[in-house]
């Protein structure tokens, strides 16, 4: 790592847990009133996270693109910046930071303690179609990461609903009907960009490896993935699948992207996306 | 009995379960090792277990991607998708309709999630309500007493679309598969490409096509320029001339493509010029020898009788008086060479371009070093049908999902000398999300010619 990037990783690191500890007061203790606070915080880190970006591109020449560590502070780089994108559109999704937070938390963590060495950019990842395979990558696990965060808070406020003496901190939840179309409504755009970073890819794999789909275990499981995305929202729209059912698929099914990006590489050493990161 | 097994094939939950199916066969498919795939696990999986690995492979699940299972559940999926198609097809085009049917008190109607009514200043009438609303792209019919609007009127197609790209997939794949030709070539700086047979790889086996012919280009490779920083490969240049005289440049990322052929980089080795000599010192055989040395393997080869036994070093240095590399930058390009004959060492020696290593009374030199290079060489169509496939399937979604039909039901009606705009609207897909959207809106169009009520 470069010296500056782990300055601020760190900062950006400490500041996310500071605003998930936030989140957690919030709840146990029945104060809504931090969470603008939070906000704050999280802005503050996802600034620490950019700076840290840049550093590791000033001392490499390149955007993070590749390897668990890369997946990692760039991954959440995207999910933060999705989670304040719809907590500056609506106050009420600040909320969301609850669910995203730790996610990136734990990303990072992970990232960290596999690869986090300053590598130049190989040979293969110098084309067009790694921005936009990757790009696209990133903003549909963002997406499906804020579907998973609603599905949390959705779970949350229906169970604090169905008590007896409420938690005002739920209050500035909006309300279970917005939360459950705002599950579907990411998982939409998750799903769209979803169906082009895999179109993407396989133009680019035509490229590189000569073949627009090699059953490698990567894309074996974004195919997975895509799936499981295309059955929720036809359960959605078909079956009316809402409520409970609804948010339990949201944060069920980010597993199947999870394993994409970070699972396979672990069990299997045999994928084409591995692009001898060392 | 056939109707019901047609609305069985035909219906969401069939498709459900065929996508559960196919993904089980997939995360199988992961855990197995895969014979075409994984060759080496696989043999080596196969000699450790006998028995069972012969059960897998009677049910294809060592082939799991072109097994009989597999093949099953996609002609199954691919029947579920064109029956559901065609059984959406009348109810899409109702839907897509404007009918005057449609038209409806805003008051009185039901299926309308969101209803409100505005006040509206003395100067603006339903027709300009119908006006305002014709510039926001609703399909508008009625008049200003009572009217009908659609916006994304035609978004239902877009779900034909996203289906009808699967059989563009699908039949680019089936082309791709049947008109496929993959095979190997090795070719080092200066060679030609004659399009032979015998030019190819023997292993991995060639590929032939079911339908098509041998790739028909010629071209000679003029110039391979690798380059490396650290041991990080960032990058290959390999310059070709076609048989027109036609100059091109290949490298990772950009393979040389022509006439339905791509010629993709797989590998890079050292082509090495030896020349051996007698003890007369009269050259008695030679020739650039493709050696696979890089990353620290050895390679040998065989002249003049002589066999040669090689290790290569893109940036030699002696480390604790062995031979090593610093990085794999071609800065300071050295063989070590073990010269045999009738399999005993008769001669040892480091050897760089220009050098010489000496074995009873013979000489062996290294006159030039260059590159070869092996390609991927595939040739297939139906590559732009998968494409246009992927392209309809991108912009149906798009279309389909955000761009999603948005209805209205309107009436302006005069009330004790007070104006009021009655809206019902509703949109596909969001109930209390598309209230909030209606309310902004509304809002904006109307501007200053409402008050709320």
């Amino acid at each position: 790592m470069a010296y500056w990037e782990t300055i601020f990783f760190w900062i950006a690191l400490i500041t996310y847990s500071l605003a998930f500890g936030g989140c957690l007061y919030s709840f146990i203790f029945k104060n809504p009133r931090v969470m603008p606070k939070i906000t704050i915080l999280l802005t503050f880190g996802f600034f620490a996270h950019t700076a840290a970006i840049i550093a590791r591109f000033s001392a490499t020449g390149h955007l993070p693109w590749s390897g668990h560590y890369e997946y990692a502070l760039m991954g959440g780089w995207f999910i933060i910046a999705g989670t304040l994108f719809v907590g500056w559109q609506n106050k009420a999704l600040q909320e969301l930071t609850v669910a995203t937070a730790p996610l990136v938390i734990v990303m990072m963590g992970y990232g960290y303690m596999q690869n986090p060495g300053l590598t130049r950019k190989a040979a293969s990842l110098k084309t067009i179609w790694l921005y936009i395979h990757v790009y696209f990558a990133w903003l549909s696990f963002g997406a499906y990461s804020l579907a998973m965060a609603a599905g949390v808070l959705y779970l949350l406020k229906r169970r604090n609903e169905d008590r007896s003496v409420s938690n005002p901190a739920y209050d500035r939840f909006p309300s279970l009907g917005r939360l459950q179309e705002l599950i579907f409504r990411y998982i939409v755009f998750g799903f769209i960009t979803d169906t082009m970073m895999i179109s993407a890819g396989s133009i680019w794999a035509k490229d590189l490896w000569g073949s627009y789909w090699a059953w490698d275990p990567v894309e074996t499981w974004s195919l997975i993935s895509w799936l499981i995305y295309g059955i929720t929202i036809h359960l959605r729209i078909t079956f009316g699948w809402r409520d409970k059912r609804m948010a339990w698929l949201a944060i069920v099914a980010l597993s199947s992207v999870i394993i994409s990006f970070f699972g396979v590489n672990l069990v299997v050493n045999t994928s084409l996306h591995v692009f001898q990161v060392r | 009995m056939i109707k019901k097994l047609l609305k069985y094939l035909s219906s969401l939950r069939f498709t459900i379960l065929l996508i559960c199916l196919l993904g089980l066969m997939f995360i199988i498919g992961l855990w197995v090792p895969q014979a075409r795939l994984l060759k080496s696990i696989y043999l080596e999986w196969q000699r450790n277990s006998p028995v069972l690995v012969a059960y897998l492979d009677a049910f294809g699940l060592t082939s799991i991607y072109t097994s009989p299972i597999t093949v099953t559940l996609w002609v199954f999926f691919f029947l579920n998708l064109a029956l559901v198609m065609w059984q959406r097809i009348p109810v899409i085009k109702n839907r897509i309709t404007l009918s005057e049917a449609k038209i409806a008190d805003p008051l009185t109607v039901k299926g309308y999630s969101f209803q409100h009514s505005y006040q509206l200043s003395p100067d603006m009438d339903g027709n300009m309500v119908i006006a305002l609303l014709r510039k926001h792209r609703f399909a508008i019919l009625g008049d200003g007493t009572c009217f009908y609007g659609v916006k994304n009127r035609f978004a239902p197609i877009a779900f034909i679309l996203f289906h009808l790209s699967f059989f563009l997939i699908l039949l680019g794949g089936l082309i791709t598969v049947y008109t496929r030709f993959m095979g190997y070539v090795d070719l080092a700086q200066g060679e030609p490409f004659k399009g032979d047979f015998s030019q190819y790889n023997s292993t991995p086996p060639i590929q032939m096509p079911q339908f098509g012919s041998l790739p028909s280009n010629r071209f000679t490779i003029t110039s391979i320029v690798p380059s490396v920083a650290g041991f990080t490969p960032t990058g290959i240049s390999i310059k070709l001339v076609d048989s027109q005289g036609l100059p091109h440049e290949a490298g990772i990322n950009t393979p040389y493509s022509a006439e339905n052929a791509s010629f993709v980089f797989n590998h890079l080795g050292v082509a090495p010029l030896v020349i051996l000599k007698s003890p007369s010192g009269q050259e008695i055989a030679g020739s650039y020898v493709k050696l696979d040395v890089l990353k620290g393997k050895a390679d040998t080869f065989t002249l003049g009788g002589f066999n040669f036994k090689t290790k290569f070093y893109p940036d030699y240095v002696l480390e604790k008086g062995k031979p090593a590399t610093r990085s794999m930058e071609f800065n300071n390009q050295v063989f070590t060479i073990v010269a045999e004959q009738g399999g005993k060492k008769i001669a040892e020696g480091t050897v760089s371009k220009g050098g010489t290593i000496e074995f009873a009374g013979y000489r062996l030199e290294v006159r030039d070093i260059l590159y070869w290079v092996r390609f991927y060489v595939v040739k297939q169509y139906g590559v732009s049908v998968m494409y246009l496939g992927y392209a309809i399937a991108s912009i149906a979604l798009i279309w389909r999902l955000i761009f999603y039909r948005k209805e209205l039901v309107g009436a302006v009606r005069d009330v004790d000398g007070v104006r009021y705009l009655h809206i019902a609207a509703r949109s596909e897909f969001y109930k209390d999300l598309a209230e909030d959207d209606f309310t902004k809106f509304l809002e904006s169009l109307l501007g200053n010619g409402r008050t709320n009520t």
